[in-house]
């Protein structure tokens, strides 16, 4: 079985995309990718199930989970399969990639690192509930959350606990790792930052309703939605609310950071992109009837899945290309490039060129 | 139009049943097909329970309503945290809130709260009423392990963030995804071959068949496209049954009988105990999936009953006067003018339907003894918080 290249080295930058949204920092890897109108599909492949998380990219090896439970490698070349994991349950996780781990969380509450070149298991810890948040890994340590209400810090190496800390809602948000901090959404409507040593609070901001967005970091800004409608901007140091903008309903997507702007989709159908500093409204666009999936920003463009992918100009917001793929899509896609990597609800992959 | 239905019913030890599925208020001029028979399939004799459907109190609804329990879309949770109280102590005649929810819930139970998260999330069930009632089972001492919120898909109850939402403890199930249609006991079906379809079974729900022993319903107020209203009656029966669609292929529906036929299957009939209709939001044209907030009218009602043919003929008279008050054709007009093919028309023309509705799916069910649709025997009590 031939897998990808052994190495704990990162890939060139414009091939690699190891976790959500391209880097810890949710940078949806801005300034870095030529996104382009796609004018073909270089291949497809079809994985099965639905896919409900993002995939992600290194080594030329694109890895994708799927709903009914397996994680899939695939050469990105020759748009096929390496290998596959199963796991014990269904995943909604988004992998993450660590040296030469993947990492991932399924529903019956277990996160497991998969080695990157042969598919094999090389540790799983155990949480009380269903992990649908992506591991995020900083210094060696893998954070994450999970619906039992507990954020958990493991050596990414060998799986064994840094700390625990619970919370007091089921967790579905992704955290923001920072040097010292991170910083994560839960479902009872609070915003919380904890110290990355000893996962004590530093501080923590109510909002309306629960919290099932993922937090962005720019200009020592928090940035997330809530399903009160609202999308704040919170002083990463103190927690005070900095601005908060109202949308038509609920929050689920996770913003996009590009310089000094947020772009952020809401359930109302819209996606908005707001100044980070004072959260003017610079422009927003009516895209479809709900919107949950994350946007992605590539050079100039910013990318968003909602029944299709489609692209607008950063700058104005106006219409760049569409590309329909089908069936609803509402994973975030990877951005190379010379290429765009989706995965459907229809359990299809997708290399666009 | 006057119209017969047979309906077989094959199941352990009952005889076949015979329906009378006039639709009583019908008027157009187009002749509606007749319905096939309907082959039901099941190993479960009929529960001796006083809960079962209709349940403790047939033929009484309680309507809580208080204008300040969705202000600007949002539901206020303590709002709707006393409507809740208020409405299940009038339903029950009990002083207690617990005393209430322990009428139909015990400690041993696993119960099932059965939502509707279809046209999420400008109108499903509301997470700020589910928590509620979540609150009210625990304080009949139901341990929150216990608790189940499901429907069949799971994708719907993503787009409305309930895993996130609810109390932590709590199990939240999506029988279904896309693709994996798993979760389905093959013993307990439906069979009828409405339009030709190769697959002509729908099969229960494996979660109610054998995961649960009480089931709470919390559907919402909605136009439905195909069977008039979607209510407590169509939120049991096409969520709880797979392969529903099939029984509409415009411009023609069979949803009248299938729906009551389906919440009369046991266990299912047996173990839904209790409906709580949620009118935050009132959804007069488009439903169920619309997310246009022009025809969606934040009513701030809830229903409280052990009666689902009560509750969805009351239901049905809302959407009616509504509809009404805005002009637009009742959802009984069954004129070959108002079909479209196009769903944006329809989404967008409340003149306009992409079937012949048959709202009389809810007389049917009452036929079958699953309540009352009487409007003159129905106890129709309104309480005004706020």
């Amino acid at each position: 079985m031939q897998g990808p290249p052994k190495t704990s080295e990162p890939a060139k930058v414009a091939t690699a995309w190891p976790t959500l949204l391209q880097d810890s920092s949710r940078t949806g890897g801005q300034g870095i990718c030529a996104a382009k109108a796609p004018d073909h599909v270089r291949w497809h492949l079809r994985v099965g199930s639905s896919v409900r998380s993002a995939p992600v990219l290194r080594a030329g090896f694109l890895y994708v989970t799927a709903m009914a439970g397996n994680l899939h490698a695939i050469d990105v070349e020759k748009g096929r399969q390496t290998w596959q994991f199963k796991a014990a349950d269904h995943i909604h996780s988004t992998p993450s990639l660590s040296g030469n781990k993947v990492l991932f969380g399924c529903d019956s509450g277990r996160v497991y690192a998969v080695d990157c070149n042969s598919g094999k298991s090389l540790w799983k810890v155990s949480t009380a509930a269903e992990v649908w948040t992506s591991p995020v890994v900083r210094d060696g340590v893998a954070y994450f959350g999970s619906a039992d209400s507990h954020m958990y810090a493991v050596d990414a190496d060998k799986g064994l606990e840094r700390w625990t800390r619970e919370l007091d809602g089921r967790i579905y948000s992704t955290a923001y790792v920072g040097e010292r901090r991170l910083y994560v959404g839960c479902g009872d409507g609070k915003v919380y930052c904890l110290d990355l040593s000893s996962g004590k609070t530093v501080w923590s901001t109510p909002t309306g309703n629960g919290i099932d967005s993922s937090p962005a970091v720019a200009a020592e800004t928090v940035l997330i939605g809530s399903e009160d409608f609202f999308f704040y901007a919170l002083d990463a140091n103190t927690g005070a609310v900095r601005w908060k903008y109202e949308t038509g309903l609920g929050i689920s997507s996770s913003p996009a950071v590009s310089g000094d702007v947020v772009v952020v989709g809401s359930k109302d159908g819209l996606l908005y992109a707001l100044e980070i500093r004072s959260g003017q409204l610079r422009w927003k666009v009516q895209i479809s009837d709900v919107v949950t999936a994350p946007p992605v920003i590539g050079s100039g463009v910013v990318c968003i899945q909602a029944g299709g992918t489609q692209a607008f100009d950063i700058a104005t917001g106006k219409v760049v290309w569409r590309a329909g793929l089908g069936g609803a899509v509402q994973a975030a896609p990877v951005l190379t490039g010379d290429a765009i990597y989706v995965a459907t609800n229809d359990g299809e992959v997708y290399a666009l060129e | 139009m006057d119209r017969r239905t047979f309906v077989k019913a094959s199941c352990v030890g009952s005889a076949s049943l015979f329906l009378d599925g006039l639709d009583p208020k019908a008027f157009g001029d187009v002749t509606m097909p007749e319905p096939p028979p309907i082959n039901i399939v099941h190993g479960f004799r009929p529960a001796k329970s006083a809960l079962g459907m209709p349940g403790l109190f047939p033929g009484r609804v309680v309507e809580v309503s208080d204008s300040n329990s969705i202000v600007r879309n949002r539901v206020a949770q303590p709002v709707v945290r006393a409507m809740i109280e208020r409405g299940m102590k009038e339903l029950t005649g009990e002083h207690s809130v617990a005393a209430a929810w322990a009428k139909f819930v015990e400690p041993a139970d696993i119960v099932g709260i059965k939502i509707n998260p279809s046209g999420a999330p400008a109108c499903c069930s509301s997470p700020e009423i589910v928590r509620e009632i979540i609150n009210g089972v625990q304080s009949a001492g139901v341990p929150v392990g216990n608790i189940v919120v499901y429907d069949r898909y799971e994708y719907e109850i993503d787009v409305g963030s309930y895993q996130a939402l609810l109390p932590r403890g709590v199990r939240v199930v999506g029988i279904q995804d896309g693709l994996v249609d798993a979760g389905y006991d093959a013993n307990i079906y439906c069979q009828a071959t409405f339009f030709g379809e190769w697959e002509n079974r729908s099969y229960m729900a494996g979660i109610v068949a054998h995961g649960l022993t009480k089931i709470i319903n919390v559907p919402t107020m909605k136009d439905h496209s195909a069977s008039g209203v979607t209510g407590c009656l169509k939120n049991l029966g096409y969520g709880t049954f797979n392969n529903v669609a099939r029984s509409h292929r415009s411009p023609y529906s069979f949803t009248d009988p299938l729906i009551g036929l389906m919440c009369s299957v046991e266990p299912l009939r047996s173990k839904a105990v209790l409906h709580i209709m949620d009118g935050m939001r009132q959804v007069w044209h488009g439903g169920p999936l619309t997310q246009v907030q022009n025809f969606i009218h934040q009513a701030g009602i809830l229903y409280f009953g052990t009666d689902p043919v009560a509750m969805d003929t009351l239901e049905l008279e809302a959407i009616e006067k509504k509809r009404r008050d805005e002009g637009v054709p009742s959802v009984w007009e069954h004129n070959a003018d108002s079909i479209t093919s196009n769903s944006q028309e329809f989404y967008h023309d409340p003149k306009k339907n992409l079937f012949y509705r048959r709202p009389g799916h809810i007389a049917s069910a009452g036929k079958l003894g699953l309540g009352i649709a009487d409007l003159k025997r129905i106890d129709h009590g309104r309480i005004a918080l706020g």
